[in-house]
């Protein structure tokens, strides 16, 4: 029972962050149709910026977020002005490999910069957890879960009530009529590029105290992102919480009582599973993949 | 006036490049494919390495070469086996090159020396350890480092020579658990352990592979502190080690003592990520530093050399990979080049398979006699080293120490029982 217990707590905790990481990703490819491939490695080099600035100057983690979402801000501009945008009305394929060549580019340049070393944050409490009688639950996984829960409501609030969220919205229905109602389409589709990057911003600063950053760790990551999106329900916001928390709470069960292994096959069962009874995905409205963002 | 001066100078010119080529034929430098993971996700291993691999390059090149003949590295990128046959079939059909060497990962040495061998290429691996290599019936593919039953039989071995009476057990009481990535030398280290436990009669209370990539260890630590082993033999890759680390002491799962194979515990980093709770683990690999008593006179010198010109390029002393690339090419360089003429495949083989060195005469402690179709385990292996050095070492607060076997041994092992985590 302990066990149990146990299993679908951490699978909670790490489905969040799961989850965390994707929500950027979900943002982007519900409004602008994109599959950006270099999501992994725009959450490495966030996790670089966070790890230097908890490195060199000293500071916590979570105070590299006033950095780093803003920075990743900016960085998701530059990337959409510079290849997204151009390849935005190409055929889809440019788009893919544009993000592909982004990503073996990034890769290789951090590789160049910070070498193949791991690189760490000290943990919080020195490594212990805390422990809620048999359980037990890292402070940095339950900061991880609320921040997780903040953003998709907070995300959620600003597309259902902001101007800003109702003219993504209305892009994302029909960018024509969209933009015959004065809606400038090109700087909605500038200003969520650089949200879902600053959103990755986010889950790196959270995710530094947890994992060690390389040049590859996004590609460790961004399998489970993919699918997250997937299952979510293109576009979910919500539905990339739940997606996420799914997997983490599968892949420990699966892991502990099957084989670890086969932990991820048995999130790619899942992922098949919904996708022949609820192709729209869990929280996804019919027809999805073709509409984006949900209402 | 202009035309008139140009003409001899391109005649001088001319005779000048002849001139060159002339004496540049004369020592025609011996050229190396050199194919190791240089980006990508074994970059950290790949690159250090290769730094001891260009050590050894540098260091026989200083010495004057081969009778005259520098060595020269033609180096491929081997990211993954895709990419390690792609770059073997350049270096050797653009580049001409005669002799590979590589490759750190055991996949990436599949895929090398099966490029090597269609090509009848000479190759001489140097860290791939999986068993595989020298089982495939080919001629040019010679294994310097050891075979991974080798590190699955140094674990155990300590488990029963040293361990269980530093435990106050006999050594089948203890219960011992076993955790293996499932790629090619996880795998291989680990039914090596599992085979070579029951000749011992030893219990295995846990056996789980896991992926390397993945991002969550709860599931199998929470496992593991419910079956409760006093010994656990670990076979990771540095990024699966650090999470696997971090989780025991999250879920504060204690065992009495810790050995973790090869890449991911031997590497350097893993004090710097985890810190201080690194220090009492057990890690069997190839030696990093064997006790300079057990080397020849000649070879101890060599040795200090490496170390410390090492030590100068990369702050910190080798891992045992690296010293292990840097011996076998020393080894290659002053073993098997010397007795060579032509320098083609089939003469370095046979000069290969004559050698006959006693343990202690390679830098990291090894010897080297090749298996030919004459190894009574299993007759048809073929370029296995017999005498190549694995053996126990253990991260102390003064650095990495040899521990195991007797003979290659610096220190006595300590931390046996671990300490608590609290008390680490």
């Amino acid at each position: 029972m302990t066990t149990i217990g146990q299993l679908l707590l951490s699978g909670l905790l790490i489905g969040s962050i799961y989850a965390l990481m994707s929500i950027g990703l979900t943002l982007i490819f519900g409004v602008l149709r994109v599959v950006n491939f270099a999501h992994g490695e725009f959450l490495m080099l966030a996790m670089y910026g966070a790890w230097a600035i908890t490195h060199f100057l000293g500071l916590n983690p979570y105070v590299a977020i006033v950095a780093i979402v803003p920075g990743m801000f900016l960085f998701g501009m530059v990337v959409h002005q510079l290849m997204i945008a151009p390849a935005l009305d190409k055929p889809h394929l440019v788009v893919v490999f544009v993000t592909m060549g982004l990503s073996i580019l990034m890769q290789n340049v951090a590789l160049m910069f910070m070498s193949a070393d791991l690189w760490d944050v000290p943990p919080l409490l020195g490594g212990r957890s805390f422990t809620f009688g048999p359980f037990y639950a890292k402070p940095e996984l339950v900061i991880g879960f609320a921040v997780a829960v903040a953003s998709t409501f907070a995300l959620r609030w600003l597309l259902k009530t902001t101007y800003l969220g109702k003219a993504i919205r209305a892009t994302v229905q029909d960018s024509e009529a969209a933009m015959l109602m004065g809606i400038p389409v090109p700087r909605i589709f500038l200003i969520t590029f650089a949200g879902g990057s600053a959103l990755v911003g986010l889950a790196a600063c959270i995710m530094m105290p947890l994992f060690s950053v390389f040049p590859t760790v996004g590609l460790n990551f961004v399998l489970i992102a993919f699918v997250i999106v997937v299952l979510a329900g293109m576009g979910s916001i919500e539905g990339a919480l739940l997606g996420g928390i799914c997997i983490g709470i599968v892949q420990s069960m699966s892991s502990y009582y099957i084989a670890p292994a086969y932990g991820q096959m048995f999130f790619f069962i899942l992922f098949l599973l919904v996708m022949i009874f609820r192709p729209d995905g869990l929280l996804g409205q019919k027809g999805a993949s073709n509409i984006g963002i949900n209402d | 006036m202009r035309a008139g001066l140009k003409l001899p100078a391109l005649f001088i010119g001319a005779i000048g490049l002849l001139v060159n080529a002339g004496t540049a034929r004369a020592q025609e430098p011996i050229r190396i494919g050199v194919l190791l993971p240089l980006t990508g996700p074994l970059a950290k291993n790949g690159i250090e390495n290769w730094e001891a691999m260009q050590i050894a390059r540098d260091m026989i090149n200083e010495r004057g070469g081969i009778n005259g003949r520098k060595i020269e590295y033609v180096h491929g990128d081997a990211t993954s086996p895709t990419a390690a046959i792609s770059e073997t079939e350049r270096i050797i059909t653009r580049d001409g090159v005669k002799i590979t060497t590589g490759s750190f990962a055991s996949p990436i040495a599949i895929a090398v020396s099966q490029a090597a061998e269609r090509h009848g290429v000479f190759h001489w691996e140097a860290t791939g350890a999986a068993e595989i290599i020298t089982r495939r019936g080919f001629k040019y593919t010679f294994q310097v480092g050891a075979r991974s039953g080798r590190y699955s039989q140094a674990a155990v071995d300590f488990i029963v020579d040293s361990l269980a009476a530093k435990l106050g057990k006999s050594a089948s009481q203890l219960r011992i658990g076993l955790l293996w990535e499932n790629r090619a030398f996880g795998k291989s280290v680990g039914d090596g352990v599992r085979d070579y436990m029951k000749t011992k009669n030893l219990q295995l209370i846990y056996d789980e592979g896991y992926d390397q990539t993945t991002t969550d260890m709860t599931p199998i630590v929470q496992k593991l502190k419910d079956v409760n082993p006093e010994v656990l033999i670990a076979i990771s890759f540095p990024n699966d080690a650090i999470l696997f680390q971090r989780k025991a002491k999250e879920f504060d799962f204690y065992v009495k003592a810790f050995i973790g194979v090869s890449a991911g515990y031997s590497s350097p980093d893993l004090r710097t990520s985890i810190g201080d709770i690194v220090n009492g683990l057990f890690v069997s690999d190839f030696p990093p530093r064997v006790n300079p008593a057990v080397l020849k006179p000649d070879v101890r010198k060599v040795a200090d050399e490496f170390y410390k010109r090492y030590e100068d390029k990369m702050k910190r002393p080798p891992a045992g990979h690296a010293s292990a690339g840097f011996s076998a090419l020393w080894a290659l360089f002053t073993e098997v080049f010397p007795k060579a003429k032509t320098f083609q495949p089939d003469e370095l083989r046979e000069i290969a398979l004559k050698l006959d060195l006693p343990e202690g005469s390679m830098v990291n402690g090894s010897g080297i006699k090749f298996t030919n179709l004459d190894w009574a385990p299993d007759p048809k292996d073929a370029g296995q080293n017999l005498r190549a050095a694995v053996g126990i070492w253990q991260w102390q607060k003064e650095g990495n120490v040899q521990v195991f076997p007797k003979a290659l041994a610096t220190h006595e092992p300590v931390l046996v029982p671990l300490p608590t985590w609290d008390k680490r």
